[in-house]
């Protein structure tokens, strides 16, 4: 057995020695030939059971093979036309900035495989996972099976794999986001996480904000918000520039709307300025002019009002738009000039003062509501029982007015 | 050689990717027969050619299953290493998806003794020896018997050379495929379009990039795998 297997060795030595220097030649069967001599050589050396069945476990799969050449669309399915038709439909886009859809199959700590039918499979960094910073791929809720859009952002040129990057995808719904809630005028909560020379910056649904100093209504400086929850509205929003400008202010604003015109409120100090004081009343900054403080004149602030002292003021008006708000002192003096003399006593005074004020203010009212509708009285306005101006005859009481009921108007001193 | 039926369609295929090739300039002339076009700067694999191979290759699997043979499957690209692992348990073969070990079949010898020593460690794990050990020379013994475990975890249970080889990228297991070669031991080869089809017994024109290309494949084989253990389970 051996030494015929040597025979055959020998005999197929010349070819074999001509192997390494023979013209490269696409005839299959010089290769094949020469492969069994190598197992032939190599059957030669350990003749036993096994390399005798590993040798007819080759011959099949030479048949196997040679029956694929000679009889090549024997067996199959489909032809070859329909493999040409159906390449339109299956067809692969990985142009950059095109969307995709994919499933992970694979999460590593540098990233998540994911799954395109196309030409290779594609791997997603974990820079790119999400807008926030994350360490791992799992944080953002990205786990094996997941099925999700991406975009196309590079290719590697290596193993011919895909960048992707779900953060444009983010960023778009983010701005999106931000263009709705800025339409519908909503209230936000944002987190500070950084100061610079104008303001803050502030992290609100994913994307970085600016508040500017001046549209920031609390008292405490910077370094202490950071890392703080404040109301914020969108001032602006605009995705070509990047620019996202916030406003506490306009939160705050918002949240004061109780603060009804000739109300009295407390408040406290803030600052000082040449042209008045600023003061700070349930959150939001008023400025109490200068002109305001009292009917006599005010020379220096400083004299009458110090930062961090508490009194009473007045709210003349509420500017909703730009989150301001006037106060005034000047109406709660019960004699002039008592603000400059005895604070205290304004203090007290200043509830009874403000509701006289306001029955002023509402008697003011009527009188030239009535004028108007004596000098026009072809329209259709009356007064009904409020003081309102509004259409005729709406308002009278079903079994007729009474004439001897009706308020008469206060006199107006 | 029976010839049986294995569901090999057109639409499963295109949808996994299968047609694609690599790129244009880098193909390897000899699989012209096989290439059908070129679109986008890629060449794209005859898929009849494919299903054709594929099919003769599941036949030939069948058979040797039902004979009793072993199988072994390589992989050792990363992306692919936990397919060609499950595929495997499945089919109830050996695998290795971490680096193919040089010699790991020519020089069978050594690798026998470095299973005789994975197995002896792994006893030992079990039986609680280890805990009688010094910290440190424990710390060592559970060091190496990890190492073993990533490399040789896959053909723990073989005990003589297998007698077909599957493997899943020949550009990345040139040197499997060598080995393979020179014991004369038949493989079965997925190729791409720049891959040699003359190397392998039975070589596959797929792509070897796409994850689900892949697992396809080896799902087609390791089906056919385990009907021909069945079949030799109920009679041997």
């Amino acid at each position: 057995m051996a030494s015929l297997a040597q025979q055959i060795g020998g005999l197929r030595c010349p070819s074999l020695s001509t192997h390494l220097s023979r013209k490269p030649s696409y005839t299959n069967n010089i290769n094949h030939t020469v492969k069994r001599t190598q197992t032939t050589k190599a059957a030669a050396v350990v003749s036993n059971a096994q390399t005798r069945e590993r040798m007819k476990l080759k011959e099949m799969f030479e048949e196997a093979y040679e029956r694929c050449r000679t009889a090549p669309y024997e067996g199959v399915a489909f032809t070859v036309d329909d493999f040409h038709n159906a390449i339109e439909r299956f067809d692969y886009n990985s142009e950059l900035g095109s969307k995709v859809r994919g499933t992970v199959f694979n999460v590593d700590a540098n990233g998540a495989y994911v799954d395109i039918t196309a030409k290779s499979s594609a791997f997603l960094p974990v820079r790119e996972a999400c807008i926030h910073g994350i360490k791992h791929v799992q944080e953002a809720g990205i786990v094996p099976g997941m099925r999700d859009e991406y975009v196309i952002i590079g290719e590697n040129e290596h193993d011919d794999s895909l960048i992707l990057s779900l953060r444009q995808i983010q960023y778009d719904l983010a701005w999106e986001r931000c263009r709705q809630l800025q339409a519908e005028d909503v209230v936000l909560k944002g987190k500070v996480v950084g100061a610079n020379k104008g303001g803050v910056v502030a992290i609100v649904e994913g994307l970085r904000g600016f508040i500017p100093f001046s549209q920031i209504s609390s008292n405490s400086s910077a370094e202490e918000l950071l890392e703080q929850e404040i109301p914020l509205k969108f001032v602006e929003v605009d995705e070509e520039q990047s620019r996202l400008i916030l406003s506490n202010r306009k939160a705050r604003a918002d949240s004061q709307a109780q603060l009804g015109i000739g109300s009295v409120v407390t408040g406290i100090v803030q600052s000082l300025k040449p042209y008045g004081a600023f003061i700070d009343i349930g959150g939001v900054n008023g400025l109490l002019h200068v002109s305001q403080i009292s009917h006599d004149r005010v020379s220096d602030i400083a004299t009458v009002l110090q930062p961090g002292d508490t009194l009473k003021v007045m709210v003349l008006s509420h500017d909703r738009e730009r989150g301001r708000v006037s106060l005034s002192t000047k109406k709660l003096e019960p004699t002039p000039g008592d603000m400059i003399r005895n604070p205290k006593l304004v203090f007290e005074k200043a509830e009874e003062m403000a509701m006289t004020f306001r029955q002023r203010i509402a008697q003011a009212e009527a009188m030239a509501r009535a004028d108007m509708l004596r000098f026009s009285p072809e329209s259709e306005l009356s007064l009904n029982s409020e003081g309102i101006l509004g259409p005729l005859g709406s308002d009278l009481p079903p079994d007729g007015l009474d004439l001897n009921e009706t308020s008469l108007p206060e006199d107006s001193s | 050689m029976t010839r049986r039926y294995w569901n090999i369609n057109l639409e499963e295929m295109m949808e996994a990717g299968v047609h694609f090739g690599h790129g244009t300039r880098k193909w390897n002339p000899k699989m012209a027969p096989y290439i059908s076009a070129k679109r986008k700067g890629i060449h794209i694999t005859n898929l009849t050619r494919t299903a054709r191979f594929l099919s003769e290759a599941c036949d030939l699997v069948f058979d040797a299953a039902s004979r009793g043979k072993q199988f072994l499957i390589v992989g050792t690209k990363n992306k692919e290493a936990d397919s060609v692992a499950w595929a495997a348990i499945r089919a109830r073969c050996h695998y290795v998806n971490k680096k193919w070990l040089g010699g790991m079949l020519t020089n069978w010898s050594t690798t026998e003794t470095r299973l005789h020593k994975f197995r002896d460690l792994r006893t030992e794990q079990k039986t609680g020896g280890l805990n009688r050990l010094p910290k440190r020379d424990a710390a060592m013994l559970k060091r190496q018997l990890s190492h073993l475990q990533i490399y040789l975890g896959g053909i723990k249970y073989m005990t003589g050379l297998p007698d077909i080889v599957i493997i899943v990228d020949q550009h990345e297991e040139y040197t499997a495929l060598q080995e393979c070669i020179t014991l004369g031991i038949p493989t079965i080869c997925l190729i791409d379009t720049n891959c040699d089809p003359d190397l392998a017994d039975i070589s596959i024109p797929a792509n070897d990039d796409a994850i689900s290309s892949i697992r396809l494949i080896l799902n087609k084989l390791v089906i056919a795998i385990c009907e021909g253990r069945s079949g030799y389970i109920r009679n041997p």
